[in-house]
């Protein structure tokens, strides 16, 4: 039965084409009053997947609903679903305006509601053409945004302002599941993330959790590592690796304590780096196949 | 569903498709029933005082015939460009179900087709007046041009189905142009030699020949006052249906290609 919930739910979808499987057994849920981020690199099944949840390609298996229904049984979609996808495309010689009067007579809106003049679609930046396409999905005052890649083509100016658009949609209780090859360009407005790599989802679960999965370590190059690391540990200080470098990589206890512990010890310090957590790169790692979910997932 | 008919009406007079096919469709008319209309006046000169048939409904017969040529074409590229120009995307995501908007395209596009017909006419007629021929009896040309208006919204519809069929536009062009044509001609022509009497009655039921009977056959009862012989000589076909049955064989080939276009098009992955 349809419900008016505003949310999307992926379960086990797959999809493949011929022998090449584009998605395996993908689940998450996009909740309303939220953005959720959809990260993977490209070629990872992100605009399947999401042409899958709008009906435009038939899953393999599994099933893909919004507000409890597959989108072909939504009984006027564009009211629920507002889509701004990739290869959504426009007549080159049709206007905007009449693109826009043509989808509003689709969508079951007042003409009023298209109120720009604009020109010939074939005279588009693709910025500008993302624009459109966003008018397009707004049409029909939907409760849930889908967006594959919308920041490809706009300017930085047009990304902040994409990126304020969007929140101000979840914070009005709209939800937006939207998908990107960048971490940086979602980092800032998804509430929670799903990562995907070649088709399967690699991490599902909040941006902080995914910075607390991999904690900032002070990496110590000393006289004698062996000395230094006996000293932390009768400190309290148990989570020492040892590079393969010689260096000391310390988990649990900043630059000031670290430095503390190897003066009182003796140990001869020589250099002192405190690691940060780089997202991008822990993306890189999740979606190059080194990191398995299960570690830091939920 | 009348939004989305409203929203096919609103893309099909947006873009220059329409009438850039309403100018041939003009142009032949004009030519075609310019002559006609010459034919009739001097037939009316050399028989003064008979009773001169209205050749002219025979001309605008004809030229109906090479309308829906224009008609289908007209179909068949509104629906391709959907796919080539990707909007068909757009139009998915705004109606529940493929269906609907195969219904609503069918609509605009056989109205569009309705109306080369009736340019067809209007521009046919006023060429027999130039021509000093005279019209033929409002019936008859009411007759005409009804059928003339049925089987290029019918064309426009199969055309429609074409498009959505093979989707790739220059592919469903060819293959159009190509069936109506060369292939149905050399088809008739086959099944015309053909010394089984049931195979050589058949050709009359194709798609192009199924419309043409049904033009000829009514303006061959007004002309000769039975429209077979008209229709067998000009359709090139022999022991056609009258033209009600020349529609519905017309309408059951639409609906064939109405039914393709859905089957194939249902669960056509859109990427």
């Amino acid at each position: 039965m349809t419900n008016s919930s505003g949310r999307v739910g992926v379960r086990g979808l797959t999809k493949r084409f011929g022998p090449v499987a584009a998605v395996s057994d993908l689940s998450f849920d996009a909740p309303p009053g939220a953005v959720t981020g959809f990260l993977g690199p490209n070629g990872s099944g992100k605009t399947t997947t999401l042409r899958m949840i709008l009906g435009l390609v038939a899953p393999t298996s599994g099933e893909a609903r919004i507000n409890g229904v597959p989108f072909g049984a939504l009984p006027q979609p564009a009211r629920v679903v507002g889509a701004v996808l990739e290869a959504q495309g426009f007549h080159p010689a049709r206007t905007g305006r009449r693109h826009l009067l043509a989808c509003a007579a689709a969508v079951g809106v007042p003409d009023a509601a298209v109120d720009v003049g604009l020109g010939a679609v074939g005279g588009y930046s693709l910025g500008m053409k993302q624009r459109l396409a966003l008018a397009v999905a707004m049409l029909g005052d939907p409760q849930v945004l889908i967006l594959d890649e919308p920041g490809n083509g706009l300017d930085p100016e047009g990304i902040a302002w994409m990126r304020s658009f969007l929140r101000g949609f979840a914070a009005r209780g709209g939800t937006v599941l939207v998908s990107s090859h960048l971490l940086g360009e979602i980092e800032q407005t998804a509430d929670h993330l799903v990562v995907v790599s070649r088709g399967r989802c690699v991490y599902q679960g909040g941006l902080d959790q995914l910075r607390a999965s991999r904690r900032a370590r002070v990496l110590v190059r000393c006289a004698d590592p062996d000395g230094l690391a006996r000293a932390l540990a009768a400190a309290g200080i148990m989570e020492i690796d040892t590079l393969p470098d010689g260096r000391l990589g310390i988990a649990d206890a900043d630059a000031v304590r670290v430095g503390d512990v190897a003066l009182a010890a003796g140990v001869a310090v020589y250099g002192m780096v405190e690691e940060t957590i780089d997202l991008e790169q822990l993306f890189f790692q999740l979606t190059t196949g080194q990191w398995r979910s299960g570690q830091g997932g939920p | 569903m009348t939004g989305l008919v409203r929203a096919e009406f609103r893309k099909a007079f947006s873009t220059k498709l329409w009438w850039a096919l309403l100018v041939p469709v003009v142009v032949l008319s004009l030519l075609v029933n310019l002559f006609g209309g010459l034919f009739t006046a001097s037939l009316a000169d050399a028989h003064q005082g008979t009773d001169v048939p209205p050749i002219l409904l025979g001309s605008l017969a004809y030229s109906l015939s090479l309308t829906s040529v224009f008609a289908a074409l007209y179909g068949v590229v509104t629906a391709a460009a959907e796919f080539r120009h990707r909007t068909i995307t757009t139009a998915y995501l705004t109606a529940q179900g493929r269906g609907r908007v195969f219904a609503a395209k069918a609509v605009a596009t056989g109205a569009v087709g309705a109306l080369y017909a009736a340019a067809t006419v209007v521009v046919g007629a006023v060429a027999g007046l130039i021509a000093h021929a005279g019209l033929p009896g409002a019936g008859a040309l009411a007759a005409v041009t009804a059928v003339g208006l049925l089987v290029a919204a019918l064309w426009a519809v199969l055309g429609t189905a074409v498009g959505v069929a093979i989707s790739n536009q220059a592919t469903a062009l060819v293959v159009t142009l190509v069936y109506m044509l060369v292939a149905e001609a050399l088809l008739s022509l086959l099944l015309g030699r053909s010394d089984n009497p049931v195979a050589a009655r058949l050709a009359a039921y194709l798609p192009v020949n199924a419309g043409d009977v049904a033009v000829y056959d009514v303006a061959g009862r007004v002309l000769l006052g039975d429209g077979t012989r008209l229709a067998e000589l000009l359709a090139g076909v022999s022991q056609p249906p009258p033209w009600w049955g020349a529609l519905l064989v017309l309408a059951a080939w639409t609906a064939a290609g109405a039914a393709t276009a859905q089957l194939v098009g249902r669960r056509r992955d859109i990427t």
